[in-house]
């Protein structure tokens, strides 16, 4: 492949690699699987590029690609993280909030999330990431009404996981 | 306020504990080899085309010292050799398809899908395989009986004569049960395999079949 195409690529991967390292850091619990998992995708992502026609967004079908690899393609399996393991749980802010008890929340929150399985996670990640449930859906390969069915369940399981 | 909205407001900023990747690193990372079960698919293909080719090319040349071509006769011998290869060719046609359309661009669930189907196709594969050992194993064994000198020598023999008929149904009897414990090993060595390999794959699928009820 030529070296203006795979220069092109990088420089869209490095704008946007902030995706995938959300994605590596909510199906791994360890720098070295994050590590291993970001380099898997990369590979992913650049074998899949000359066929990215543009008529997408570069993040959304990066999204694509990125969960497709966490959830099918990556072979290890990585075990889910019970709530007390603070450790990898690894949610951190640029702006730390004022109020400390926001904060535990937030890790609370996300350490509740980390517990879902697969293909939750991955709905709850393009909530998070703002997507609507047509694009969800379309990601996923459900229908609508089902993402935004599931997604009521995966909340209620959230607040059932953070008060038991 | 729901919960998730709640981290949702923060999503966006968080940053964790990993750096920053630079461009020199990212270009790196794009020369390296992929790990992905795809790939380890496709090499066990590779394996199970070659493995079976290979078997009947073995056969093919010890069947030739023994005068089995010539006790079998060219016609049978042959023709079953013929359809025998035309039908690998036509597995290795439908697993280049299915491995073609694998693509990590698609929605997820279609993606696994393809991903079941190519591992179905080699599962059709050694299934055929062992199906047609054993269907013309059979029936050589008994075009063979009567013609195989050694064979019909020990039938004349005074132990044999007047049994002959328990005779032939202990020696089809005995290649069927080899060829079913043949059977048995490859499929328990294929759910090992493939079990290792797709169980994460599977479960997620079955995650996402169960949502579309």
């Amino acid at each position: 492949m030529s070296k203006k195409l795979e220069e092109e690529f990088v420089k869209q991967l490095e704008e946007n690699q902030n995706i995938v390292h959300k994605i590596c850091r909510l199906y791994t619990n360890d720098q070295d699987a994050h590590n291993d998992l970001f380099q898997e995708v990369t590979i992913q992502l650049w074998r899949a590029y000359p066929k990215f026609r543009g008529d997408a967004k570069f993040s959304t079908w990066m999204y694509r690609v990125a969960l497709n690899t966490a959830i099918t393609l990556y072979r290890k399996s990585t075990r889910r993280v019970k709530t007390q393991d603070y450790d990898s749980v690894q949610f951190k802010i640029a702006d730390r909030p004022e109020d400390d008890e926001q904060m535990e929340q937030l890790t609370l929150l996300y350490g509740a999330v980390k517990q879902l399985n697969d293909i939750e996670k991955a709905l709850v990640f393009l909530y998070l990431e703002d997507k609507n449930y047509r694009e969800i859906a379309e990601t996923m390969g459900i229908s609508e009404v089902n993402a935004r069915v599931k997604m009521n369940r995966i909340k209620t399981k959230l607040t059932n996981i953070i008060n038991p | 306020m729901d919960q998730l909205d709640i981290l949702k407001q923060s999503w966006q900023s968080q940053t964790g504990n990993a750096p920053q990747f630079s461009k020199e690193q990212l270009g790196g990372l794009l020369a390296r080899k992929s790990s992905s079960i795809v790939k380890w698919l496709f090499i066990i293909a590779i394996i199970e085309f070659a493995l079976f080719i290979v078997l009947g090319l073995i056969s093919h040349f010890t069947n030739e010292e023994n005068n089995t071509i010539e006790m079998i006769g060219e016609p049978f011998y042959y023709g079953s050799m013929i359809v025998h290869y035309v039908v690998i060719v036509f597995f290795i046609f439908l697993f280049y398809k299915n491995y073609k359309n694998i693509s990590t661009s698609q929605p997820t669930r279609s993606l696994m899908n393809k991903i079941l189907k190519t591992r179905r196709t080699m599962k059709w594969y050694i299934w055929y395989n062992l199906v047609y050992m054993m269907v013309v194993g059979m029936i050589g064994a008994v075009i063979i009986i009567p013609n195989d000198p050694r064979i019909s020598q020990m039938l004349n023999s005074p132990n044999f004569i007047g049994h002959e008929t328990a005779f032939y149904a202990t020696f089809l009897g005995l290649t069927f049960v080899i060829f079913l414990i043949l059977c048995v090993v490859m499929y328990l060595i294929y759910m090992v395999i493939y079990g290792i390999l797709l169980r994460k794959l599977k479960r997620n699928y079955n995650e996402l079949k169960r949502m579309e009820v």
